[in-house]
């Protein structure tokens, strides 16, 4: 199976109860095992809904979304649940990390869900934290690392379970520049080392960093091009090898 | 993951210190009182049965109750043959039996003027009292039958009436049918009880002295018209029922009256009547008590709302890391019963510990059924588990998009 995502005919209605809207139309789109893909469009455009749908937090009203060669359109809460741990990685604009809790711990959290062993846990968050460059704050807590930072964090979590698909939506909305391109280029990297990577931005170089950039605009796919010049990416990424 | 859960929301309950205190402290109180009150039923309902089994839980009074308009005849009196006769026709099922006989006066002694209590005894009576001789005999076969004049008298009486409890060999002069008599003390005892059996037994000021019950035959210088029985001591209930009824029967019969004309004060079925009263009164007072314990309940409940709608972001943010439902339900229902577990542990601490420290300081020894704190415990993990489910539920049914969102 070369395509990671499938999206066949799919469909969201949003019903309201005096009226029903249209959030996507139609929308048929594969994305290949690997790819780097930026989405944008303005507020209202669809993206974030899509976004809840290919993240498995919502379904579609019709149609089909094949996720790793299983549609998952039919799929109870529960095995929803269940494909988000296994099969997703977020990463979201406000990092949402569980305050109270060290960075390891957070980390740790989607593997709890995984009913990994306590040992094994530990030791994959720490040599993931270490992969993003976090290796000496294991024990902080989220308030007291920068915005940058968190979004390591966010990051290291988001791979915890070795996820065929990662899933940023808005990374770097919540970020100054430097620590916005820092977040672009480790992504950059995951992709590199094969990760597939998508994007949910609003900002044009952002999406600059990707490879191929989908446009929405009022529920439908706009246009869809493959980005000839990515942003390229300086060499000092801390990211060691990584096996996918 | 129930380890997880647990190590969680002990994280969750000291991030937030003083209100996870002020919700288990709903929880301590209504714990801590129904262990109280409890404690408190139990140890009155022990120290009202141990005060009837000083009296010997077998004893009875017999007394007349004369029907018809005769009224009290001279051949009611209770002679020496009368109680030679029950003696012999009840054999060992007749324990004891004396004629209830006492006589009260002005004692003088070198330490002032008191108020003594003289109450017949026979030899054997001390087997069926808690009382110990401290110094001294109890009275013999032949102190009785020669009617000597000797008394055995409580350490406390000797204390009053001639200063020391050393007393015997010392005499006392007191007023017995009619006449002067002096009484030489052949005996101390010692009754041990606390300062609060004390308070429930009344507070007498007579000092207590035994002496012969021989002095206390119906004859013609004196009345007796009442029996103070001790059946034999493995009686109870039912046996103990009817072999009062017996007697009563036969001694109708050998007085030549009938039987309504006599009634009888059972202890045994008094103890049991009491025992009874006790023991509906302190399973109505735990009851009370527990109702703070459901109020505590609701604090948790309240706390736990709070609780899911300040972590909604949380919430979001696990269920799409991959918590299923029943993860986050589990989560919360722990953090509740957490907090509800500690909280009844916690009162049950305090509570004995109270209880035992007011119980050494009335030198009491205080009852503390491992039975009432095991429903105790039992019942403060239901209450956190109950008053948990309502917002466990709610945070667990949670739309993820919607919490993500949550500002």
């Amino acid at each position: 199976m070369d395509e990671i995502i499938i999206l066949e005919d799919l469909v969201k209605i949003y019903d309201t109860g005096a009226i029903k809207v249209l959030g996507l139309n139609r929308i048929n789109l594969s994305i290949k095992r690997g790819e780097f893909v930026a989405i944008m469009g303005h507020s209202g455009s669809g993206k974030s809904t899509l976004l809840n749908i290919l993240g498995c937090l919502d379904r579609p009203t019709l149609g089909h979304y094949y996720l790793d060669g299983v549609d998952v359109a039919d799929m109870t809460q529960d095995e929803l649940s269940r494909v988000r741990n296994k099969k997703i990685g977020f990463v979201f604009q406000s990092f949402n990390l569980i305050s109270r809790m060290t960075v390891l711990k957070n980390v740790e959290v989607p593997m709890i869900y995984a009913k990994l062993g306590p040992a094994k846990r530990r030791q994959k968050a720490a040599e993931l934290l270490e992969q993003v460059g976090l290796g000496a704050r294991i024990n902080h807590e989220p308030n007291e690392l920068s915005g940058g930072q968190r979004q390591r964090v966010a990051i290291a979590r988001a791979l915890a379970n070795d996820p065929p698909l990662i899933l940023a939506d808005e990374p770097t909305g919540n970020l100054d520049s430097q620590a916005s391109v820092e977040i672009m280029e480790l992504f950059a990297k995951l992709h590199q080392n094969g990760s597939t990577v998508v994007v949910v931005t609003h900002e044009d170089n952002i999406a600059e960093y990707t490879h191929r950039i989908l446009t929405f605009k009022d529920g439908v796919l706009e246009s869809d091009r493959i980005n000839e010049s990515p942003t390229p990416v300086s060499d000092n990424v801390g990211l060691g090898s990584r096996k996918s | 993951m129930v380890v997880e859960n647990l190590k969680m929301a002990i994280a969750a309950l000291v991030a937030n210190k003083m209100r996870s205190f002020l919700t288990m402290l709903g929880i301590i109180i209504g714990i801590g009182s129904v262990i109280a009150i409890v404690a408190i039923g139990d140890t009155v309902r022990r120290i009202v049965s141990s005060i009837y089994e000083n009296f010997g839980a077998t004893q009875s009074i017999i007394y007349p109750n004369f029907q018809d308009d005769s009224g009290y005849r001279l051949s009611d009196d209770f002679t020496k043959d009368d109680i030679e006769t029950l003696k012999k026709v009840f054999g060992n099922q007749l324990a004891y039996i004396d004629t209830n006989g006492s006589a009260s006066g002005d004692v003088k002694t070198r330490m002032g003027i008191n108020k003594v209590t003289l109450t017949g005894a026979d030899y054997n009576f001390i087997d069926f009292q808690s009382f110990k001789i401290t110094s001294g005999r109890f009275f013999s076969q032949s102190d009785i039958k020669q009617q000597r004049y000797v008394a055995v008298i409580e350490d406390t009486a000797a204390l009053k009436m001639f200063g020391t409890e050393n007393a015997t060999g010392r005499t006392f002069r007191q007023k017995l049918n009619g006449a002067l008599r002096e009484f030489l003390v052949i005996g101390i005892y010692h009754l041990d009880i606390s300062p609060v059996q004390k308070l429930f037994m009344g507070n007498n000021q007579s000092v207590s002295a035994y002496i012969p019950s021989s002095f206390f035959y119906g004859n013609d210088e004196s009345t007796a018209f009442s029996l103070r029985i001790f059946a034999d001591k493995s009686f109870k209930g039912e046996k103990l029922a009817r072999f009062n009824n017996d007697f009563i029967e036969y001694l109708a019969k050998m007085k030549n009256r009938k039987k309504e004309d006599y009634y009888i004060v059972d202890v045994g079925a008094q103890m049991s009547q009491v025992d009874q009263f006790l023991g509906g009164v302190s399973v109505a007072m735990g009851g009370i008590a527990a109702i703070s314990l459901l109020v505590g309940g609701i604090g948790i409940m309240n706390i736990m709302l709070v609780s899911v709608t300040e972590r909604t972001r949380e919430i979001g943010t696990r269920k799409a890391l991959g918590a299923t439902t029943g993860d986050i339900l589990t989560q919360f229902l722990i953090e509740s019963a957490v907090i509800s577990a500690i909280g009844g542990t916690i009162g049950i601490i305090i509570a004995s510990a109270g209880m035992s420290i007011v119980g050494a300081l009335l030198k009491q020894s205080v009852v503390i059924k491992p039975v009432a704190v095991l429903l105790a415990v039992g019942f403060s993990a239901v209450v956190g588990i109950f008053f948990g489910i309502y917002p466990a539920q709610k945070a667990a049914k949670r739309d993820p998009i919607e919490c993500l969102r949550y500002e």
